[in-house]
């Protein structure tokens, strides 16, 4: 059999020198390798003074007030976790439910749509969600929840459900491709059985592709985490609000404040000239980037525990 | 059959349909409201006069500008570390899993890296050392980083799937290792820089955390002078500033109308790279 | 429903319209009862017919072979029987096929409940990821409700009917995957007799094995007929001459290359005729190429 060879191979042979190709990705990868962990070492040598003037009670104490020097982050970590979690239960079931109608239940042409459909979601910048939820969500929360008496539309249960819709796209495409991951034989196994199609999908297909929707679910998280803008215009951005039941829907409906929404705003340009209350602000930088980090490395986990070859097609002979 | 599965076998296609239904109707609701109310703002003059009355009136010409400056020298940054990175990765990696391993570790975790930590180390790192006062540059820098990820991933897909024969032909031909990665595989595979750049551009259009401390500023910026103190206008903090303040009746409409012109932008670089996106995977599936 | 239309018919004699016209030696075999048959069945999958008017009848309590070269359609033709063929996209059915006496494609019959009664076997043993207890009740479990004992007994019963029992009843809760590709298949059989299914389809069952794992399941097959009908589909002759009653051979036509029934004979008229000696050589040409 021969070969076919693309046409450039003859012309380009003799113009490059050799190894001028290998250096400069080496330094490429160095400069790029570098840079990160320099931008790193920098953040936890800002971040010194706090840990010798707070240390663990940062994370612990719920009382942030800098003009006295207090630097709790508890209420922020309640936020986010509060705001984040609102997402994900909102988002998931959504999630899963539109990815076993794709990629269980339409043909090819039809599954092609409605996924990019809702990966459209993606393309939607977090200002104009913000926007959204500053125009729209804000005065929706506030009166169709009117049971709970809510303050202003502003409230940790508004930043989190524009954090569902945000997360939406991410979680759908990952776990429509983590249940096309499934063999195909292993479905048509149990149809011959005499399963129907739903109990195909729920005993088998689902059981299987559930460490791929649970990753997704994680990345979806960690997107969730690290949101700023959309959740600065709709949280309340109201400090020290730990609740005394962190429990209860009352706690939610009320105005809080989360670790972007504290980052993003005029704080930070305040905490400019201060080395404390700066070292403060970049604890909080640090304290994201943890949360954001196990979040991706478990989802990273996950992925490698679902590495199959991807579903084959039936044959007939 | 008992009665609970026939149930089930309706049950799972309906709710699973619904879920489907709830997320399109998001998708037609966001893009019907700015289409709606937006439209009507944005025309000719709209996009090619100052803003006015702190965004009252006018138009939001430099506002585009300076996110298309800053889109630029994102890509600018972002082009040389994720072609050394792709060509790293597939190229001379392709025998150590291991090491090829922690490349892709370390593109996913530039990738999650929240916007606004970036936005505090280029706080840290143009202000405060570099002493740059507001500068485009810092921002373009910011974004060229955030968006390395999208660049280098893409460019890795395609390196992927240049099929073997044709190295392995260049090889026999006693082309040496650089030789056979100019001639074939970036001759393959350079669409996939292409398309990487397009959904960069489009995520680095959108961002608005980076650029909040360091390059952007509401008013009294047009073009940039100079690396120092020279802050730009751009669309998505022109945007944020707005919309935390939506009592002026005015400044609503043309603030739908900057919306509406910031989605339109980022969705033509979407859409700019679908075409080379469907074409990889026809192939992948031939392959 | 379609339980409701199930009765036991006796087959019908003769010659019908569309079917081939047997060879002397055929009508030599005895004709018995039939529990499944096919008239006329046309399939095409989008624009490529893949079985042009097959017609056979297969009589209860025995092996019906399909065999033919690779390519002919037989795998198509058995998912007609069970009606999996619709989970292929792009196909359309044309013809009857009857499980006593009642057309299977007629839209009362649910399909589900049919391939809980026509059960199948693949080429390749698909296990699910679950224990070997798991594997067997997987089908049975969602018929009907089975109590714990009940649950038991149906594990045994089934593995025996599988000659598996004597292998794992020690182990009935470890991965079912961990097993050999022999004892995979036979899982796989003892899974689908959990159902208690009249017949049994099989896709080339012994392909996927060794010689030792593909003569039990030839024994197997042999005993499984006392009880339920069993057809089988493949390209060994040797194991058509061993263990089917009556064999088929699907063959492409020269004009369209779709699949027809070239010869259907009781086993022994079919390796002794002179008719099917052409047909050999091309299955055998086939074998020796594969």
């Amino acid at each position: 059999m021969t070969e076919v060879l693309p046409p450039s191979v003859a012309s380009c042979a003799k113009v490059f020198r050799p190894r001028w190709i290998l250096w400069s990705c080496a330094l490429g990868v160095a400069v790029t390798v570098t840079s990160l962990l320099g931008a790193l070492a920098m953040l936890l040598w800002q971040s010194l003074p706090l840990l010798g003037h707070q240390g663990s009670s940062f994370v612990t104490a719920p009382e942030w007030y800098y003009p006295e020097k207090a630097f709790g982050a508890l209420a922020m970590i309640y936020g986010t976790t509060v705001v984040s979690l609102i997402a994900l239960v909102l988002a998931v079931p959504v999630a899963v439910g539109a990815s076993i109608l794709s990629a269980e239940y339409l043909p090819p042409g039809l599954r092609l749509v409605v996924k990019s459909g809702i990966e459209m979601l993606a393309g939607v910048p977090s200002v104009v969600y913000g926007l959204l939820g500053v125009l729209f969500l804000r005065e929706w929360v506030y009166h169709g929840l009117t049971a709970f008496d809510p303050i202003s539309g502003d409230s940790l249960f508004t930043a989190g459900l524009l954090l569902a819709v945000m997360i939406l796209p991410t979680i759908t495409t990952l776990s429509d491709d983590a249940l096309r991951s499934v063999p195909a034989s292993q479905r048509s196994a149990a149809r011959g059985l005499g399963l129907t199609r739903a109990e195909a999908v729920l005993h088998v297909a689902l059981p299987q592709a559930a460490p791929g929707i649970l990753a997704a679910s994680l990345l979806g998280l960690g997107r969730a985490l690290g949101e700023t803008v959309a959740v600065f215009l709709v949280v309340g951005r109201q400090d020290n609000q730990l609740p005394g039941n962190p429990f209860s829907p009352t706690a939610w409906i009320s105005p809080g404040q989360t670790l972007t929404s504290k980052l993003g705003g005029p704080e930070t340009h305040i905490a400019y000239g201060d080395p404390l209350h700066w070292s403060a602000i970049i604890g909080l930088a640090l304290l994201l980037l943890l949360l954001v980090g196990f979040c991706l490395a478990a989802a990273w986990g996950l992925e490698r525990v679902m590495k199959r070859t991807p579903m084959d097609t039936e044959s007939d002979s | 059959m008992t009665v609970s599965r026939r149930i089930l076998r309706l049950l799972l296609p309906a709710a699973a349909g619904l879920c489907a239904l709830a997320a399109l109707s998001a998708v037609a609701f966001i893009l019907g409201v700015l289409l709606l109310r937006g439209l009507g703002s944005v025309d000719w003059v709209f996009l090619t006069t100052d803003t006015k009355a702190a965004g009252a009136a006018g138009g939001i010409i430099f506002q585009i500008l300076g996110t298309l400056i800053l889109i630029a020298t994102a890509l600018a940054v972002a082009v040389p570390p994720a072609l050394a990175i792709g060509l790293t990765r597939v190229v001379f990696l392709q025998n150590r899993p291991r090491a090829a391993r922690a490349v892709d570790a370390l593109l996913h975790a530039i990738n999650g890296v929240p916007s606004i930590v970036f936005g505090i180390l280029g706080l840290l790192i143009f202000l405060k050392f570099f002493d740059w006062g507001k500068s485009w540059l810092a921002g373009g820098i910011l974004l060229g980083v955030m968006v390395l990820p999208t660049l280098a991933v893409s460019l890795v897909e395609r390196l992927a799937a240049v099929p073997r024969k044709y190295i392995e032909a260049a090889a026999g031909l006693g082309l040496t290792r650089e030789q056979i990665i100019s001639a074939v595989w970036l001759q393959q595979s350079w669409t996939g820089l292409i398309t990487g750049s397009l959904l960069g551009l489009a995520r680095a259009a959108g961002e608005t955390a980076p650029i909040l401390f360091v390059t952007a500023v509401f008013s009294g910026a047009t073009m940039p002078d100079g690396i120092r103190d020279s802050p730009l206008l751009a669309l998505p903090y022109h945007i944020f500033v707005l919309a935390q303040d939506t009592f002026n009746e005015d400044a609503r409409a043309n603030l739908w109308g900057a919306a509406l012109v910031l989605v339109m932008l980022v969705t033509c670089f979407n859409l700019a790279s679908l075409p080379l996106r469907l074409n990889l995977h026809e192939e992948s599936r031939h392959v | 429903m379609f339980e409701k239309s199930i009765g036991s018919h006796r087959g019908t004699e003769g010659t019908e319209e569309g079917r081939k016209p047997e060879t002397l030696s055929v009508s030599l075999c005895e004709k018995k009862s039939t529990i499944l048959s096919v008239k006329n069945l046309c399939v095409a999958i989008g624009r490529t017919t893949i079985l042009d008017k097959i017609s056979f009848e297969v009589a209860p309590r025995t092996v019906f072979g399909l065999v033919g070269p690779s390519g002919a359609g037989k795998s198509t033709l058995l998912r007609c029987l069970n009606r999996m063929i619709e989970m292929t996209p792009g196909s359309r059915v044309s013809g009857r096929v009857e499980f006593h006496g009642s057309n299977i494609n007629s839209p009362t019959v649910d399909a589900d409940a049919l391939r809980a009664r026509i059960g199948m076997i693949f080429q390749q043993p698909v296990i699910f990821p679950t224990s070997i207890e798991g594997n067997v009740l997987f089908g049975v479990s969602r018929l009907r409700r089975l109590s714990r004992r009940e649950a038991a007994g149906v594990v045994e019963k089934s593995l025996r009917e599988a000659s598996l029992w004597n292998e794992v009843k020690d182990r009935l809760r470890s991965p079912g995957q961990a097993l050999s590709l022999g004892q995979q298949q036979r899982l796989c059989l003892a899974r689908t007799l959990a159902t208690d299914p009249e017949v049994i389809l099989m896709d080339e069952p012994t392909s996927a094995l060794d010689a030792r794992s593909s003569e039990a399941i030839e024994s197997l097959i042999l005993r499984l007929k006392a009880s339920r009908t069993v057809v089988l589909v493949t390209h060994n002759l040797g194991q058509a001459r061993r263990v089917t009653d009556w064999v088929a051979c699907l063959c492409p036509s020269e004009s369209s290359g779709a699949g027809e029934v070239l010869e259907s004979a009781c086993c022994d008229a079919f390796f002794g005729s002179e008719a099917c000696r052409s047909v050999f050589r091309t299955l055998v040409d086939d074998e020796a190429l594969s």
